[in-house]
Protein backbone atom coordinates (compact mmCIF):
# COMPACT_ATOMS: atom_id res chain seq x y z
CA UNK A 1 0.00 0.00 0.00
CA UNK A 2 1.28 3.40 -0.96
CA UNK A 3 1.86 6.19 1.45
CA UNK A 4 -0.78 9.14 1.95
CA UNK A 5 0.59 11.75 -0.28
CA UNK A 6 2.12 9.25 -3.59
CA UNK A 7 -0.01 7.98 -6.28
CA UNK A 8 -1.23 4.57 -6.27
CA UNK A 9 -3.02 4.71 -9.46
CA UNK A 10 -3.30 1.75 -11.69
CA UNK A 11 0.07 0.23 -12.99
CA UNK A 12 -1.20 1.87 -16.27
CA UNK A 13 -2.32 4.99 -15.32
CA UNK A 14 1.63 5.25 -13.98
CA UNK A 15 3.50 4.19 -17.21
CA UNK A 16 0.80 6.68 -19.51
CA UNK A 17 1.85 8.98 -16.79
CA UNK A 18 5.77 9.45 -17.78
CA UNK A 19 4.80 10.42 -21.42
CA UNK A 20 1.63 12.69 -20.24
CA UNK A 21 2.28 14.62 -16.92
CA UNK A 22 -1.17 15.95 -15.87
CA UNK A 23 -2.49 15.61 -12.77
CA UNK A 24 -6.26 15.92 -11.08
CA UNK A 25 -5.94 17.26 -7.88
CA UNK A 26 -8.79 17.43 -5.30
CA UNK A 27 -8.92 20.04 -2.84
CA UNK A 28 -10.45 20.60 0.38
CA UNK A 29 -13.57 22.94 1.01
CA UNK A 30 -15.38 22.59 4.87
CA UNK A 31 -18.61 21.57 3.48
CA UNK A 32 -18.49 18.41 1.74
CA UNK A 33 -19.26 15.59 3.44
CA UNK A 34 -15.69 13.01 3.77
CA UNK A 35 -18.55 10.25 3.49
CA UNK A 36 -20.24 12.05 0.09
CA UNK A 37 -16.15 12.71 -0.87
CA UNK A 38 -15.29 9.19 -0.51
CA UNK A 39 -18.53 7.66 -2.08
CA UNK A 40 -17.63 10.55 -4.88
CA UNK A 41 -14.18 9.07 -5.42
CA UNK A 42 -16.06 5.33 -5.54
CA UNK A 43 -18.22 5.71 -8.07
CA UNK A 44 -15.57 7.69 -10.01
CA UNK A 45 -12.74 5.95 -10.16
CA UNK A 46 -13.98 2.61 -9.30
CA UNK A 47 -11.65 2.29 -5.91
CA UNK A 48 -11.53 0.22 -2.89
CA UNK A 49 -13.67 2.03 -0.06
CA UNK A 50 -9.87 1.99 1.43
CA UNK A 51 -8.37 3.77 -0.83
CA UNK A 52 -11.60 5.96 -1.54
CA UNK A 53 -10.63 6.99 2.29
CA UNK A 54 -7.37 6.95 2.20
CA UNK A 55 -7.21 9.83 -0.19
CA UNK A 56 -10.59 11.78 1.22
CA UNK A 57 -8.55 11.92 4.42
CA UNK A 58 -5.54 13.54 2.57
CA UNK A 59 -7.92 15.77 1.09
CA UNK A 60 -8.95 16.71 4.59
CA UNK A 61 -5.52 16.64 6.39
CA UNK A 62 -3.61 18.01 3.74
CA UNK A 63 -5.73 19.89 1.82
CA UNK A 64 -5.14 18.42 -1.31
CA UNK A 65 -5.06 15.05 -2.47
CA UNK A 66 -3.66 14.03 -6.53
CA UNK A 67 -6.23 11.26 -7.44
CA UNK A 68 -4.91 10.50 -10.72
CA UNK A 69 -2.66 11.10 -13.11
CA UNK A 70 -2.11 10.80 -16.91
CA UNK A 71 -3.15 12.34 -20.19
CA UNK A 72 -4.69 15.56 -20.40
CA UNK A 73 -8.27 14.57 -22.22
CA UNK A 74 -8.84 12.12 -19.63
CA UNK A 75 -7.74 14.08 -16.76
CA UNK A 76 -10.21 16.95 -18.23
CA UNK A 77 -13.31 14.41 -17.98
CA UNK A 78 -12.13 13.70 -14.45
CA UNK A 79 -12.05 16.87 -13.24
CA UNK A 80 -15.45 17.70 -15.08
CA UNK A 81 -17.02 14.32 -13.45
CA UNK A 82 -15.75 15.29 -10.03
CA UNK A 83 -17.50 19.14 -10.54
CA UNK A 84 -20.54 17.42 -11.63
CA UNK A 85 -20.33 16.28 -7.94
CA UNK A 86 -19.31 19.76 -6.57
CA UNK A 87 -16.23 18.66 -4.98
CA UNK A 88 -13.17 21.11 -6.06
CA UNK A 89 -10.91 19.81 -8.31
CA UNK A 90 -8.14 20.82 -10.89
CA UNK A 91 -5.91 19.78 -13.28
CA UNK A 92 -2.34 20.57 -13.07
CA UNK A 93 0.56 19.78 -15.04
CA UNK A 94 3.08 17.40 -12.82
CA UNK A 95 6.51 19.19 -12.60
CA UNK B 1 -37.80 12.59 12.97
CA UNK B 2 -37.33 9.02 11.73
CA UNK B 3 -35.68 7.94 9.20
CA UNK B 4 -36.46 4.21 7.54
CA UNK B 5 -37.06 2.18 4.90
CA UNK B 6 -40.73 2.30 4.09
CA UNK B 7 -42.06 -1.22 2.61
CA UNK B 8 -42.23 -0.23 -0.63
CA UNK B 9 -38.20 0.13 -0.62
CA UNK B 10 -38.44 3.93 -0.54
CA UNK B 11 -36.24 5.97 2.18
CA UNK B 12 -38.56 7.64 4.69
CA UNK B 13 -38.34 10.77 6.77
CA UNK B 14 -41.18 10.99 9.14
CA UNK B 15 -42.76 13.10 12.04
CA UNK B 16 -40.44 15.87 10.26
CA UNK B 17 -41.37 19.07 12.31
CA UNK B 18 -43.09 22.05 10.98
CA UNK B 19 -40.26 24.42 10.75
CA UNK B 20 -37.71 21.53 9.13
CA UNK B 21 -40.36 20.85 6.61
CA UNK B 22 -40.44 24.18 5.62
CA UNK B 23 -36.50 23.66 5.53
CA UNK B 24 -37.22 20.76 3.29
CA UNK B 25 -39.00 22.87 0.93
CA UNK B 26 -36.64 25.26 0.55
CA UNK B 27 -34.28 22.97 -1.04
CA UNK B 28 -36.38 23.02 -4.42
CA UNK B 29 -35.36 26.64 -4.66
CA UNK B 30 -32.69 27.89 -7.88
CA UNK B 31 -29.29 28.48 -5.71
CA UNK B 32 -28.43 30.89 -8.43
CA UNK B 33 -31.59 33.18 -7.85
CA UNK B 34 -31.65 33.01 -4.14
CA UNK B 35 -28.05 33.29 -3.29
CA UNK B 36 -25.96 34.46 -6.46
CA UNK B 37 -22.96 35.37 -4.82
CA UNK B 38 -22.90 32.06 -3.10
CA UNK B 39 -23.67 29.82 -6.18
CA UNK B 40 -20.25 30.83 -7.98
CA UNK B 41 -18.95 27.91 -5.92
CA UNK B 42 -21.45 25.66 -7.79
CA UNK B 43 -19.09 26.03 -11.14
CA UNK B 44 -15.39 26.33 -9.97
CA UNK B 45 -12.61 26.87 -12.47
CA UNK B 46 -10.37 23.86 -13.97
CA UNK B 47 -7.39 25.19 -12.84
CA UNK B 48 -5.92 28.16 -12.53
CA UNK B 49 -2.33 27.78 -14.01
CA UNK B 50 -1.49 30.52 -17.11
CA UNK B 51 -1.18 28.07 -19.63
CA UNK B 52 -5.02 26.64 -19.09
CA UNK B 53 -6.65 30.20 -20.46
CA UNK B 54 -8.04 27.94 -23.36
CA UNK B 55 -9.75 25.66 -20.89
CA UNK B 56 -11.09 27.98 -18.68
CA UNK B 57 -12.65 29.57 -21.77
CA UNK B 58 -13.93 26.38 -22.73
CA UNK B 59 -14.92 25.76 -19.42
CA UNK B 60 -17.41 28.62 -19.41
CA UNK B 61 -18.96 28.24 -22.95
CA UNK B 62 -19.37 24.57 -22.66
CA UNK B 63 -18.47 22.30 -19.51
CA UNK B 64 -20.20 25.54 -16.79
CA UNK B 65 -24.10 25.50 -18.92
CA UNK B 66 -23.70 22.03 -19.13
CA UNK B 67 -23.25 20.94 -15.45
CA UNK B 68 -25.82 24.03 -14.36
CA UNK B 69 -28.48 22.25 -16.35
CA UNK B 70 -27.63 18.77 -15.05
CA UNK B 71 -28.01 20.43 -11.34
CA UNK B 72 -31.32 21.83 -12.77
CA UNK B 73 -32.31 18.62 -13.53
CA UNK B 74 -31.26 16.85 -10.41
CA UNK B 75 -33.36 19.58 -8.81
CA UNK B 76 -36.36 19.13 -10.55
CA UNK B 77 -36.26 15.05 -9.60
CA UNK B 78 -35.84 16.47 -5.85
CA UNK B 79 -38.56 18.90 -6.17
CA UNK B 80 -41.18 16.41 -7.28
CA UNK B 81 -40.23 14.26 -4.17
CA UNK B 82 -41.09 17.31 -2.33
CA UNK B 83 -44.48 17.56 -3.84
CA UNK B 84 -45.34 14.25 -2.74
CA UNK B 85 -44.67 15.24 1.07
CA UNK B 86 -47.55 14.54 3.29
CA UNK B 87 -48.61 16.41 6.19
CA UNK B 88 -50.23 16.09 9.04
CA UNK B 89 -52.18 18.04 11.49
CA UNK B 90 -53.58 17.51 14.73
CA UNK B 91 -51.89 18.38 17.71
CA UNK B 92 -48.64 17.88 16.95
CA UNK B 93 -48.64 18.20 12.70
CA UNK B 94 -45.44 16.95 11.02
CA UNK B 95 -44.61 16.18 7.83
CA UNK B 96 -43.62 12.94 5.61
CA UNK B 97 -41.12 12.16 2.61
CA UNK B 98 -40.76 9.41 0.96
CA UNK B 99 -37.76 9.82 -1.62
CA UNK B 100 -37.26 6.74 -3.78
CA UNK B 101 -33.74 5.07 -3.72
CA UNK B 102 -33.11 5.99 -7.66
CA UNK B 103 -33.47 9.35 -7.17
CA UNK B 104 -30.97 9.31 -4.01
CA UNK B 105 -28.18 11.21 -6.36
CA UNK B 106 -30.48 13.52 -6.97
CA UNK B 107 -30.75 14.45 -3.40
CA UNK B 108 -27.18 14.48 -2.67
CA UNK B 109 -26.67 16.37 -5.39
CA UNK B 110 -29.05 19.02 -4.61
CA UNK B 111 -28.73 19.38 -0.82
CA UNK B 112 -25.03 19.35 -1.41
CA UNK B 113 -25.51 22.12 -4.26
CA UNK B 114 -27.50 24.38 -1.82
CA UNK B 115 -25.19 23.56 1.28
CA UNK B 116 -21.95 24.66 -0.65
CA UNK B 117 -23.93 27.96 -1.60
CA UNK B 118 -25.49 28.57 1.75
CA UNK B 119 -22.19 28.52 3.15
CA UNK B 120 -20.37 30.73 0.31
CA UNK B 121 -23.13 33.22 0.18
CA UNK B 122 -22.54 33.42 4.49
CA UNK B 123 -19.00 33.13 4.49
CA UNK B 124 -18.89 30.38 7.13
CA UNK B 125 -15.67 28.79 8.05
CA UNK B 126 -14.53 24.73 8.99
CA UNK B 127 -14.96 26.51 12.87
CA UNK B 128 -18.66 27.63 12.23
CA UNK B 129 -19.47 24.70 10.55
CA UNK B 130 -18.02 22.53 13.60
CA UNK B 131 -19.68 24.24 16.33
CA UNK B 132 -21.74 22.22 18.30
CA UNK B 133 -23.64 24.92 19.92
CA UNK B 134 -27.22 25.86 18.21
CA UNK B 135 -26.94 28.74 15.80
CA UNK B 136 -29.25 31.81 16.50
CA UNK B 137 -32.09 31.71 14.67
CA UNK B 138 -32.41 35.04 15.05
CA UNK B 139 -30.77 35.73 12.53
CA UNK B 140 -30.39 35.01 8.66
CA UNK B 141 -26.92 33.84 9.29
CA UNK B 142 -27.87 31.78 12.28
CA UNK B 143 -31.13 30.79 10.62
CA UNK B 144 -28.80 29.81 7.44
CA UNK B 145 -26.16 27.71 9.27
CA UNK B 146 -28.97 25.76 11.02
CA UNK B 147 -30.22 24.81 7.53
CA UNK B 148 -26.69 23.75 5.50
CA UNK B 149 -26.35 21.44 9.14
CA UNK B 150 -29.97 20.01 8.48
CA UNK B 151 -29.20 19.35 5.35
CA UNK B 152 -26.00 17.42 6.13
CA UNK B 153 -27.95 15.30 8.40
CA UNK B 154 -30.35 14.50 5.75
CA UNK B 155 -27.32 13.74 3.09
CA UNK B 156 -25.62 11.12 5.86
CA UNK B 157 -28.82 9.19 6.34
CA UNK B 158 -28.81 8.58 2.39
CA UNK B 159 -25.62 8.23 2.64
CA UNK B 160 -25.43 5.45 5.21
CA UNK B 161 -28.69 3.99 4.02
CA UNK B 162 -26.49 3.46 0.34
CA UNK B 163 -23.58 2.16 2.52
CA UNK B 164 -25.84 0.03 3.71
CA UNK B 165 -27.29 -1.48 0.42
CA UNK B 166 -23.99 -1.97 -0.99
CA UNK B 167 -22.73 -4.55 2.32
CA UNK B 168 -25.79 -6.49 1.69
Amino acid sequence: MSEPGLLDAPEADLVESQDLPWLVVVHNDPVNLMSYVAMVFRRIFGWTRERAERHMMEVHTKGRSVVWSGGREQAELYVQQLHSFLLLATLEKSS
Amino acid sequence: MIFERSKNGNFRFSRIHPLLGELLQAIALDPWERYPEGSARLLPSPGEAEDLEDLRLDWQDHVQPDLRHHFDLERAVVSDDLAGMIQRLGKAPSWTLEIPPDHTDAWLTTLNALRLALAEEHRFTENDLSETELSDLSTERGLALMQVNFYAFIQECLLQAIEDDSGR
